[in-house]
């Protein structure tokens, strides 16, 4: 399965792990989009504007959770403030280098949030997880 | 603490507070109260009280009633009773409660009351030290917490991006792709040495000892100069350093070195990336062993919401360019060691001006 039938869009301060996170989900193959944010606050404006869903693929939001400004968890508070319907067109996945088991047990407590996946992320693990998108 | 030990004396009779204040105005600070209402209303005032000495027969209330009340909202002061024999059960019970640090018998000596009050204020010295280290340990241990937290994530990460890079390398054979992910580790790599480097800084400064002499400042503004006249040239950004030495000036060089090192680096780094007049001016004005030293830039500058925040350990107020948010840490805690000062003026997209100012020793 390639991506082809997903959007993607990264949200990572640094500017390495939204190189390699592009990188990845390239080569998983055929992205329908791939966009890059180093601001939390920029991806969610950009979110909130978008008005057309209507090739019915999905997004794929991977978010990094340490970040300065709105961190993480500051962005998936405004993302779940969405409308349902809207939200309905993504699938969230934190992904981050943290150890940290607050992070994890905080991360796990916001519905929108599927998984928390570990830095790096690797070619298998994006395609393993969309085949469950 | 300083001057007289601050006393407090509560008695309903005012023939014995004028009797306690002629015998002890020359030693202590007195202060007198006649019921226990009066007295709160002296401690609120003055903070500083470290013995309170109260009659234990008051017609509103008992010295120790008094005593149980004020504990938990002045924990500080040490408190004694004077009473006669016939309060004598009265007395223990409260001891033994922990309320009273030690009772003087009616009618009273000027030395007992006096040796009372020394031994007293050994006691609220040592207990009120104590308090301040334990504040102490408690604000280092929630730093360490902090610090432990972010340096985690802060070493790890530029690990993890090695990782992913090296993942990506190994599934191509395409040059150019493996080019590109050696150029991302080696700027992990290098982020990683910025942030080893930060921390050595962190601990220089904690554990070093000043070490306080002439500043030369020829030789600090060469230092300056070698470090960031490369970084200048390449990103096209005018660096001048001007120099006004009046006086000598008495200080840490190293400290001085490291909050300048860390106000340029930011100056340097945070400029805005297209516009033809790129500048980082220096400033150093000294005189009667004072020094005024400004860093400014014509860069992106810093949002006032965040201006407050800029000296918080680990606070980023950009997510362009890679921080560790430990910089401006350094230089204020640099700056508390030397009695030094730094205010700042910002616009955004306009550039940011930092002023340093420190009295020499």
């Amino acid at each position: 399965m390639d991506a082809s039938q997903f959007h993607f869009i990264i949200i990572d301060d640094s500017f390495f792990d939204c190189r390699i996170a592009e990188k990845v989900i390239q080569n998983v193959g055929n992205p329908a989009s791939v966009k890059v944010f180093q601001n939390a606050e920029d991806a969610i404006r950009y979110i909130e504007q978008i008005e057309d869903y209507n090739d019915g693929k999905k997004v794929v939001l991977f978010v990094d959770i340490q970040m300065p400004l709105m961190d993480g968890f500051g962005f998936v508070q405004e993302f779940e403030s969405l409308p349902a319907p809207i939200k309905d067109h993504y699938a969230f996945y934190f992904v981050t280098s943290s150890i940290n088991e607050n992070d994890i047990r905080r991360s796990v407590n916001f519905p929108s949030v599927r998984r928390f996946l570990n830095k790096p992320l690797t070619v298998a693990v994006v395609k393993e997880l969309l085949t469950t998108v | 603490m300083s001057g007289k030990i601050k006393v407090l004396y509560i008695d309903d009779e005012v023939n014995n507070l004028h009797s306690f204040r002629a015998a002890f105005r020359h030693d202590y600070q007195v202060y007198t109260a006649n019921s226990s209402e009066e007295a709160t209303v002296q401690l609120n005032a003055n903070p500083e009280i470290a013995v309170i000495i109260s009659d234990q027969r008051m017609p509103n209330m008992t010295g120790v009633e008094f005593f149980e009340e004020i504990r938990a909202s002045h924990p500080a002061p040490v408190r004694m009773l004077i009473t006669g024999y016939t309060d004598v059960e009265a007395v223990i019970d409260a001891i033994n409660r922990g309320q009273i640090f030690r009772y003087i018998k009616k009618p009273w000596s000027e030395i007992d009351i006096k040796s009372a009050i020394e031994e007293g204020y050994s006691y609220y010295l040592t207990s009120s030290l104590l308090t301040e280290k334990n504040k102490e340990l408690q604000k280092a241990y929630n730093e360490l917490d902090k610090f432990a937290y972010s340096v985690t994530h802060d070493l790890r990460s530029p690990i993890l991006s090695v990782l992913g890079a090296i993942n990506i390398a190994k599934q191509t054979d395409d040059v150019a792709e493996i080019k590109e992910m050696v150029g991302l580790m080696e700027k992990a790599m290098q982020k990683l040495d910025d942030f080893i480097h930060n921390i050595h800084d962190y601990y220089n400064m904690r554990r070093g000892e000043l070490e306080i002499r002439d500043v030369n400042f020829d030789n600090l503004a060469a230092q300056l100069k070698d470090m960031f006249e490369l970084v200048g040239k390449t990103n096209n950004v005018e660096f001048v350093i001007n120099k006004d030495v009046q006086s000598a000036f008495r200080s840490d060089e190293t400290s001085l070195l490291i909050i300048l090192n860390n106000l340029l680096s930011n100056a340097f780094k945070y400029q805005k990336k297209n516009i033809a007049h790129k500048f980082v001016h220096v400033d150093i004005k000294v005189n009667d062993n004072k020094a005024v030293i400004t860093v400014a830039d014509n860069g992106i500058g810093i949002h006032e919401n965040y201006l407050d925040h800029i000296f918080d350990m680990f606070y980023r107020a950009t997510s362009e360019e890679f921080g560790s948010g430990f910089g401006l840490y350094n230089v204020k805690d640099a700056l508390s060691r030397l009695n030094g000062d730094i205010k700042v003026t910002s616009k955004k997209d306009e550039g940011t001006s930092f002023t340093v100012t420190i009295q020499g020793k």
